[in-house]
């Protein structure tokens, strides 16, 4: 009897050792062809995108959190896969089942989509790090948080800078495909909930061809309207954006997607540490390039999982994904604000930088924009506004 | 011989000149390269131009020189107190941020927050004793008198490591709150207070046991939590009272620094950093990030007295008097 009391009491204690988790499983997974990061997207060689990827974030995080894991005495290992579409979902699956128990995506919100549904049997977290779509919220996939800011929220800050410049009459330019459909429809929205008035929506064309001309003609599709304080673009390549400014049938500011632009980072912000971030990324890249938002997006979700075990009362994996999802979480991103995800849309609430080319020009949430929790909760859709489908 | 002892005493006689009191309170400016000096009255005397970002800045034991980590020239700009030029420079790592002196100022203690280290150099050398590797970004320095150990944050790791400096290895991590920033330490040697600027805390922790003790949270009327982003703290010389600045929620909170009990919310100027109290502890001295300007605080009615400008990003107040 004592014998076999003995004996349970290894076999527990054998259990308390494996089930704390002292080796950390990361993974992450991008495809091989991603379209939004192909080079050849603008002829002429001109880069429109971020060259690179994002896993020398992912890594700089790992690095930056490194002495904090280790004194935890977690071991943090990082799997990478490349799939390519079709083969997606397997090689998530395999990542779940070698031990990933935090999956780190940078994909497009579809593929964002398929992953967390074959993962939702799973142990698996999925980070969604680049896809801005707000339907990808909707889907409430209990196993996905965001830190990819949304389009709504994106859009916010653009309508909370134009509120307050009081540019009120707003021209509406949007591109034809299905996300450049998105981010006018999600500014839209925010720009009638400040009660801009939109003067106009118009779809520009990318051709020359003359019998388009009131779409492809600059002077013509930003004249013929009642008067007008901005041009609002959504051009997710950004290769039709590039021409407008100073082309303006009216000499007016152009927000959105050139000019003046909202989004997670900056390689030009100076505040909050943010320069130390960047100048780790510069030399950690491999060719020296500038930090792109998607990095800070990729960083920031590895950060958030390292934080959540670091600093989790117990040693389990509920302990960590626990406070991973909790308000106490107060993850710092480097710009200025205690970040956390909320609770009913798993979106990461946060400050949204408004640069141009190699300036920050504000910080949303802008001042006087409240809220009445926190004021990051004033960009985004809300708890009120936020319905699963 | 008669002349050799005259030249000796000629070399080392700057060396054992004594504090001159002047009074004067000196305002590091992060971004436009400079320090503003004032006289007592608070009138700008001067602009010493430095090298490039100015940020920690102390005095020596004399207070005869005025030591400033300049950021972006990875030097220690050392100025004389008298004549207020710069009269010597020590090289450091990259962008040394915040500093300490060993207690026989043989020896400077600076936080490099580009490379990660806490760099240990030899005053009289000028050479590198020790390179201690830690968490990224450190950031606060402290030495207190009669230990061995020095302590320092690491803004991205969330913790103070504790160093042997002799050695100089860590000897131990306290895990804290988000983005640990900056230290004093009670005069009774036995706190060690640390302020988490993005979790909105000051951490207070009991030296022997290396065990945090307290988590103090502060919140003046009218602020969202997150808003209270603390970094600088002084404590007068009794260790009776604490000041903490509150970053962002614009406040300077005063507390009873034994009781820990709040005693008063001091309205400042925008983003409170660094607070300095003078000598005769009547007056304190705040530099406000976000308004380019200073604050005077009356000590003994817990009220501002006025706000005067400083110059671009005012990071850290010293007073000599």
């Amino acid at each position: 009897m004592k014998l076999f009391l003995t004996s349970v009491l290894a076999i527990a204690l054998a259990l308390a050792n494996t089930a704390k988790a002292d080796t950390l499983r990361i993974g992450l997974l991008r495809l091989e062809q991603d379209p939004r990061y192909d080079e050849d997207m603008a002829y002429a060689r001109i880069q429109l995108r971020p060259l690179g990827d994002v896993s020398t974030a992912v890594q700089m995080a790992i690095s930056d959190m490194k002495i904090l894991t280790d004194a935890r005495g977690l071991t943090t290992v990082l799997s990478q896969a490349l799939a390519d579409e079709t083969d997606l979902t397997t090689v998530a699956s395999e990542l779940a089942s070698a031990g990933v128990t935090h999956l780190i995506v940078d994909l497009p919100a579809a593929q964002v989509d398929a992953v967390a549904t074959v993962l939702a049997d799973t142990q698996v977290t999925v980070l969604n790090t680049t896809a801005p779509d707000d339907w990808l919220r909707s889907k409430c996939h209990a196993n996905l948080l965001h830190t990819a800011a949304s389009d709504r929220m994106i859009a916010d800050t653009l309508v909370q800078h134009a509120v307050s410049q009081k540019w009120k009459n707003i021209l509406v330019l949007r591109g034809k495909t299905e996300r450049d459909g998105t981010r006018a429809d999600a500014f839209m929205e925010a720009a009638a909930r400040f009660r801009l008035r939109i003067v106009a929506d118009r779809e520009f064309d990318l051709s020359t061809n003359p019998s388009m001309r009131e779409q492809n003609n600059i002077a013509l599709i930003t004249g013929g309207s009642r008067d007008y304080d901005a041009i609002f673009m959504a051009d997710e390549i950004g290769e039709f954006a590039r021409y407008v400014p100073y082309q303006t049938a009216l000499p007016r500011p152009v927000i959105g997607a050139t000019g003046l632009v909202a989004a997670e980072w900056h390689w030009a912000f100076e505040r909050y540490g943010a320069p130390q971030v960047n100048s780790r990324f510069e030399d950690q890249s491999k060719d020296a390039r500038r930090m792109a938002w998607q990095d800070w997006s990729a960083w920031i979700a590895t950060r958030a999982v390292l934080t959540a075990f670091a600093k989790a009362r117990g040693d389990e994996l509920a302990d960590a994904n626990a406070l991973l999802r909790a308000a106490k979480l107060r993850l710092d991103g480097s710009k200025g604000a205690q970040m956390s995800f909320r609770p009913w849309s798993s979106q990461l609430r946060m400050p949204i930088l408004l640069s141009t080319h190699n300036a920050i020009i504000a910080v949303a949430p802008l001042e006087g924009f409240l809220h009445q929790t926190s004021t990051l909760d004033a960009l985004g859709y809300d708890e009120r506004e936020f319905a699963c489908d | 011989m008669r002349f050799i002892l005259l030249a000796i005493f000629l070399v080392f006689a700057p060396a054992t000149s004594s504090a001159l009191n002047t009074g004067r309170i000196f305002v590091s400016n992060e971004k436009s390269h400079d320090i503003y000096v004032y006289d007592a009255d608070f009138n700008l005397i001067k602009q010493i131009e430095t090298s490039q970002r100015p940020r920690d800045m102390k005095l020596n034991a004399a207070r005869t020189l005025l030591y400033v980590a300049c950021g972006d020239d990875d030097i220690i700009d050392v100025i004389d107190v008298e004549t207020l030029e710069i009269v010597d420079g020590i090289p450091t790592g990259p962008s040394p941020e915040v500093f300490e002196f060993s207690p026989d100022e043989s020896q400077i203690y600076v936080s490099n927050e580009e490379d990660s280290m806490l760099e240990i150099i030899d005053l009289l050398a000028r050479i590198t004793v020790h390179d201690v590797p830690t968490g990224a970004e450190p950031e606060g320095v402290i030495a207190p008198a009669g230990s061995n150990k020095l302590y320092v944050t690491s803004e991205v790791a969330d913790m103070v490591h504790v160093v042997d400096r002799d050695k100089g290895v860590v000897t131990n991590n306290i895990i804290v709150g988000t983005r640990p920033r900056r230290f004093v330490i009670t005069p009774d040697t036995n706190e060690l207070w640390v302020s988490a600027e993005l979790s909105s805390e000051i951490y207070v922790i009991d030296r022997t046991s290396e065990e945090i003790t307290e988590i103090l949270e502060f919140l003046p009327p009218g602020f969202r939590p997150e808003d209270v982003t603390p970094v600088g703290m002084a404590l007068t010389r009794d260790g009776g009272i604490g000041l903490i600045s509150l970053g962002r929620a614009n406040h300077v909170a005063i507390i009873d620094a034994r009781s820990k009990e709040l005693l008063s919310y001091v309205l400042v100027g925008r983003r409170a950093w660094s607070v300095a109290l003078s000598r005769d502890e009547k007056i304190a001295v705040v530099a406000n990030g976000l308004s380019d300007d200073i604050t005077l605080i009356d000590m003994q009615t817990y009220r501002p007295i006025r706000s005067i400008p400083a110059g671009r990003v005012p990071h850290t107040v010293v007073i000599d008097d």
